[in-house]
């Protein structure tokens, strides 16, 4: 995993109601503490073609006050790094931000959050993270309208395509499990051959001890 | 309550979604170093809580294994509720005694920094309380919730499964790094070994040391 490292911030105050209304989401969504002075990173390993859908905040706490007062108080970052290092998605000092992508690789994706370390230390700051990935950042509300469908089909179709998410994730696993397995099996192997190539190491090696004495004594003619 | 909801919905139109409907967070990681900690909110009380967290072992090549993770949730009032001390992964589930904003934490006995890869869903069903005085509850609703947190069960099992295969692909992968060097390190030192004790024995015969002393 690779983290990257701070870069300059400006200093542009954010709209601070946002974080009051996004604040306490319809209970999807987690909340971290980022320390005063420090990174706080999260990460989820995704398939390539999902779409991923994130939406951030800072929560509105007995904290968050003091973040409107001092001006460089209320920065985050939010590099997006792919499983190569890219970054994918970069916002700073802000309040509230969301992003969307679709994965163009499988690997490990991480978002890291830090604030700048101005203003009050010791005092974290709790921001909001709503991370969706797959399925469940499937637009229902759209689908809904376009196929005109509402109420209880519009549950059963959720549930529908929760069972297919269901029957890949095991595909996937069951392909993951196979590749473990031969990984598995030739460490077994290997153990098997190397350990009979120890011995046979050192059998090889005491030989040309013995014959490489018997040489030199023979040379210094006390045989 | 309902009517905050409501408005933040509609504000944040990029994830419309039904007041009810609870859908779940992905199974994310977070790296421990001393103590992390997680808030999830909880809208109902009696919701059942449920999740899973693996401690996902980084490629550590000359240390034993770690020893585990302690995990505590701790309700709004302050007790916690559910605890589990020094494991490498677990499931865990509740009953949510009130709502409001629970904190799930993870902490690090030791030293090395860790990843924790956490799920944690929080499963709502319709019940009487929920509604106003005049509206009626749809048992076809209570019987789609039942069926989607059915659903949901299925799914958490499949997300620790996934990071449980991932635990062990990581020692699957520094079992055979460490058969590989480690096997390649002991012929060196084998041979070192020897030459060694051929260069001492030349010693001992040697002139220079003291007059054919062997």
């Amino acid at each position: 995993m690779a983290w990257r490292s701070g870069e300059r911030i400006g200093a542009v105050p954010s709209l601070g109601f946002l974080c009051l209304i996004t604040c306490a989401q319809v209970g999807e969504a987690i909340w971290l503490t980022i320390p005063s002075s420090g990174t706080k990173c999260i990460s989820e390993e995704i398939q390539n073609n999902i779409i991923v859908l994130a939406d951030y905040y800072i929560v509105e706490d007995e904290n968050a006050h003091l973040h409107h007062f001092c001006p460089g108080r209320n920065l985050r970052f939010l590099p997006v790094t792919s499983p190569y290092g890219n970054n994918l998605h970069h916002n700073e000092n802000v309040m509230h931000g969301q992003f969307a992508l679709t994965t163009t690789e499988a690997g490990n994706y991480v978002a890291c959050f830090w604030t700048n370390g101005q203003g009050q230390e010791g005092v974290g700051l709790t921001v909001g993270v709503d991370w969706k990935i797959g399925v469940a950042a499937k637009d229902w509300d759209s689908i809904a309208k376009k196929e005109k469908i509402e109420g209880v089909e519009l549950e059963l179709r959720k549930l529908e395509s929760a069972v297919e998410a269901v029957r890949n994730n095991l595909i996937y696993l069951k392909d993951r499990e196979a590749n473990m397995r031969e990984v598995s099996e030739t460490t077994n192997a290997r153990v098997v051959w190397f350990s009979i190539m120890s011995l046979g190491v050192c059998i090889v090696v005491s030989i040309f001890q013995l014959w490489y004495l018997r040489i030199y004594f023979q040379k210094k003619k006390l045989i | 309550m309902e009517a905050r909801h409501r408005s933040k919905n509609l504000l944040v139109s990029f994830f419309l979604l039904w007041s009810f409907l609870v859908t779940p967070i992905s199974s994310l990681s977070v790296t421990v170093n001393d103590v992390e900690c997680v808030y999830e909110y909880v809208l109902y009380e009696g919701d059942t809580v449920s999740g899973n967290y693996v401690v996902v072992d980084h490629d550590i090549f000359w240390a034993s294994d770690h020893p585990g993770i302690d995990f505590t949730v701790t309700s709004p009032a302050g007790n916690s509720v559910h605890s589990q001390k020094g494991t490498s992964g677990d499931k865990f589930e509740f009953k949510a005694p009130r709502a409001g904003m629970y904190k799930f934490c993870f902490h690090n006995p030791y030293s090395t920094p860790e990843t924790v890869s956490f799920y944690i869903h929080i499963g709502h069903i319709p019940n009487d309380h929920d509604l106003a005085k005049d509206e009626h509850l749809d048992p076809i609703n209570v019987k789609i919730a039942e069926l989607r947190e059915a659903l949901e069960s299925v799914t958490a099992e499949q997300k620790y499964l996934k990071a449980r295969d991932t635990r062990h692909r990581h020692t699957n992968e520094s079992t055979r790094k460490r058969v590989i060097y480690y096997t390649l390190a002991e012929y060196l030192l084998l041979a070192c070994a020897s030459s060694l004790q051929v260069f001492y024995i030349r010693r001992l015969f040697s002139k220079s040391i003291a007059y054919n002393r062997v």
